[in-house]
């Protein structure tokens, strides 16, 4: 939308421009030379009309193709060079054309006009040229100078077609004239564009704008003679033919001060070339800093642009993990020379210590084997660490193989690009981290869901026996693992475990325990020779450090009694007529023993039951959990629980129970699987006796 | 979360260990670091001085399952000295009075391996 408002709008201004051009040469032919009032007015208005629309037509194309300054001098310069060929080296071609032909004649106005119009529209171009330059990179709104500038010069050409009307009154013209060459002074002492400039360009600049003056001064001087062929050009208009003259003077003094400005500006440009090329070196690395996938890439960049701005021969970033120091970009130097000089850096300076950009005089590898290349051995460093929040990651190194230490513009470029490389290594170093508690986060999920798939979805429903379990997982899957077996329509098999170690790990072991105890609890009837044949298992197949506690037991309906064996997990508590038994038969944690011991050790308890034993299974994670001040939650605590509830539905005991731990425990989170088993036996058989 | 800490000295060829603070999973690599040094440099006799621990998960017994065999196999041992009644309920529990020795101080615990080298 806005392209095609543009164009409309560009070749809106060519047809004015264009209208104006034919409108002023129907008028020539029509009406010549005369220097009465009524020609002049309409003529010179006319002119400044054709002048004003060529010029906005020039201006907007110069902008729209973006030139550079130095190429827009280039364009002002030839066409001055255009006018001094059309006022010196075509004059006697054009003066004998013009001779041939009487001032009344069609044909001459017709070539007048042409003529003319070479100047009228190099001098659009030339102002033009003039516009932008002046506008080029101000950072104040000039416009007002500028604008008095072109009032000064409107009026300094009009006068000359006043002097025709009015001959007495021909002092107002140089009056204006000095006016207006001051202002042209003044409007031409800022030009901050050339600064900008790099310092190749501004040796061109030089010499361009040395030409330019003496082309401009040339102009002058043949534009202002009383040559015959200036009278083609006053009879077209005095205004315009007084107009070249102040744009040649512009051009003069324009130019005259680029060129002074731009020699005093040489001897800085070297240093503002580097200013520059560092602003835009760091650019160019903050942008490739959140690239942190890129490491690689932005060391490469970073001992590039230290290489380029600091002048140096070659460069290399070093990385400090925790492996020691690692060369992890080189530039102009080997890998194993600069791990070599990196060691004896560090062999003789505290590279810890430093805290800033350290030069170092390297006379290592003098006494080098070779000494051909004396000539290509680093005579001086300087080291820059790469520091984050106090923490040195590693270092960067640039290296001269002359004499001249890296001076303190030096020395702060390294510092920045250090500090930089410093930045993309905490990011690459963060996301790695963010990257590995992702995965654990997943591992977790996984062994929970083992987890959940291991233990039973629902407890086994049995006349004379309520059951009620709760497990409650841990942040990190704990092991726990309970089960219920049907081993007859009389029997019920039990167990309860909890494996040592978290997460993925624990899952897997709780996934075999399952297997284990599934089957032996078929195969064995004692819980005794079930907890045995386990440990036999499991002592080959469990890794040293870890071991499972267990509790295995047997429901016997028929008889109403409850057998069990221990292996090395918490008690069994027994809750009967208000007051809690803890039992703990012998018997060492599965896996934890290679030697006879854990057959020797191990015992079973056999309960004969009453109505109402409440028989309580848990974890460590119940006992275990702690409170704002780490206490233990505790046995005691436990017990009392119990007996408090001992005469509820066996659901809200659980929840009773439960709710207690986590009331204890609130504000600390909880590390451990939380698992309870409760048994109520309901049987009431009159014929059984006491136990 | 929970500190520890752990120091080591030595008497009479044999290396003592003090644990300080909460042993569990998160601490016992730090524990595990030392018993691999001591095996590294052949020193088989420990003796692990519970005084000042608060609290050992399964983690932290599993270091001294990790390490006991490799002690008695070169004819030393890891011998547990000065618990807490509460740490050594949890040693209990699990049946290791069966399978280490357990003294009241350190200093019987280290007197055990002078006799025992004697004989």
């Amino acid at each position: 939308m806005k392209i095609k408002f543009l164009k409309f709008n560009r070749s809106l201004k060519l047809q004015n421009a264009l209208a104006l051009s034919i409108l002023l040469f129907l008028f020539k032919l029509v009406f010549p030379f005369s220097s009465t009032i009524w020609w002049l007015v309409p003529n010179e208005l006319l002119v400044i009309c054709t002048f004003y629309l060529i010029t906005v037509y020039i201006h907007e194309i110069i902008n729209e193709k973006n030139y550079t300054p130095l190429s827009i001098v280039l364009n002002a310069g030839i066409l001055n060079a255009l006018i001094f060929l059309v006022l010196s080296a075509l004059r006697p071609i054009i003066f004998s054309v013009f001779e041939d032909l009487t001032r009344e004649n069609f044909m001459y106005s017709i070539a007048q006009t042409f003529y003319c119009f070479i100047f009228i529209t190099a001098l659009a171009y030339i102002f033009s040229v003039f516009t932008i330059l002046f506008f080029l990179r101000q950072k104040k709104n000039p416009r007002f100078y500028f604008n008095t500038l072109v009032v000064f010069l409107a009026a300094t050409s009009l006068s000359n077609s006043l002097n025709f009307l009015y001959p007495k009154l021909d002092y107002i013209q140089p009056a204006l004239m000095v006016v207006t060459i001051l202002l042209i002074t003044i409007n031409s002492i800022r030009i901050p564009w050339i600064a900008f400039l790099t310092k190749k360009e501004k040796i061109q600049l030089i010499f361009i704008s040395v030409i330019l003056v003496v082309l401009f001064i040339l102009n002058i001087s043949l534009a202002a003679s009383g040559n015959p062929s200036n009278r083609i050009l006053i009879e077209f208009s005095p205004s315009l033919h007084q107009f070249l003259i102040m744009m040649m003077i512009y051009g003069a003094i324009f130019f005259g001060v680029i060129f002074f400005t731009t020699l005093f500006h040489l001897p800085t440009a070297a240093v503002y070339d580097r200013k520059v090329q560092e602003a835009s070196s760091l650019i160019n690395l903050s942008k490739l800093i959140t690239r942190v996938f890129d490491f690689k890439e932005l060391a490469d960049t970073v001992t590039d642009i230290t290489i380029q701005v600091c002048n140096s021969n070659s460069a290399w970033l070093v990385t400090d993990s925790e492996g020691g120091l690692t060369v992890s970009a080189v530039k102009n130097i080997g890998y194993v020379e600069a791990d070599k000089i990196i060691t004896m850096l560090s062999e003789n300076y505290e590279l810890k210590k430093i805290s800033n950009v350290k030069t170092v005089s390297f006379p290592g590898s003098k006494n080098s084997e070779n000494p051909e290349d004396n000539n290509s051995i680093i005579k001086c460093l300087a080291i820059a660490p790469l520091k984050v929040h106090q923490k040195i990651n590693g270092y960067l190194i640039a290296a001269r193989k002359t004499e001249d230490q890296f001076d303190e513009d030096d020395q702060k470029s390294i510092g920045a690009f250090a500090d930089y490389a410093a930045l993309a290594i905490e990011n690459s170093k963060l996301l790695e981290e963010s990257l590995e508690k992702e995965r654990l986060e997943k591992e977790l999920d996984v062994a929970r869901e083992i987890q959940n798939k291991i233990l039973p979805d629902v407890t086994p429903d049995i006349d004379c026996l309520d059951i009620s379990a709760v497990f409650i997982p841990a942040f990190e899957v704990g092991g726990d693992y309970y089960d219920f077996f049907r081993l007859n329509n009389n029997k019920l098999g039990f167990v309860i475990a909890d494996v040592s170690g978290k997460g993925i790990s624990a899952a897997f072991i709780m996934a075999e325990i399952k297997g284990i105890f599934e089957s032996l609890s078929k195969l064995v009837n004692s819980p005794r020779e079930v907890i045995l044949k386990a440990n036999d298992i499991l002592k080959l197949s469990l890794e040293k450090k870890n071991f499972v506690t267990a509790v295995y037991g047997i429901f016997d309906f028929n008889n109403q009694k409850v057998i069990f064996s221990r292996a090395g997990h918490m008690p069994s508590l027994l809750a009967r007529d208000g007051q809690v038994i803890q039992y703990k038969p012998g018997g060492i944690g599965l896996g934890l023993d290679h030697t006879g011991n854990f057959v020797n050790s191990l015992e079973e308890v056999e309960i004969k039951l009453k109505e109402n034993d409440i028989l309580v299974l848990f974890t460590d994670g119940i006992t275990e959990s702690k409170n704002s001040k780490l206490e233990d939650f505790g046995i005691e605590r436990f017990e009392r629980i119990i007996l408090k509830n001992g005469n509820v539905n066996l659901d809200d005991l659980a929840r009773a129970i439960m709710k207690e731990v986590t009331t204890f425990s609130q504000g600390n989170p909880q590390h451990d699987d939380i698992t309870l088993v409760i048994f109520k036996w309901k049987f009431k058989n009159n014929n059984a006796g006491e136990i | 979360m929970a500190d520890f800490n752990v120091q080591m000295h030595e008497d009479n060829q044999v290396s003592i260990i003090n644990l300080q603070g909460y042993l569990d999973a998160h601490t016992a690599p730090e524990l595990e670091n030392i018993f691999t040094r001591l095996i590294d440099s052949k020193k088989y006799k420990v003796v692990v001085n519970f005084e000042k621990l608060n609290y050992i998960s399964s983690a932290g017994l599993g270091v001294f399952m990790a390490y006991v065999e490799t002690m008695r196999d070169n004819k030393g041992d890891i011998k547990f000295a000065s618990m807490t009644p509460k740490v050594f309920n949890i040693f209990d529990l699990l049946g290791f009075p069966l399978l280490y020795e357990f003294y009241n101080d350190e200093n019987e615990a280290v007197q055990k391996f002078s006799e025992k080298s004697q004989h």
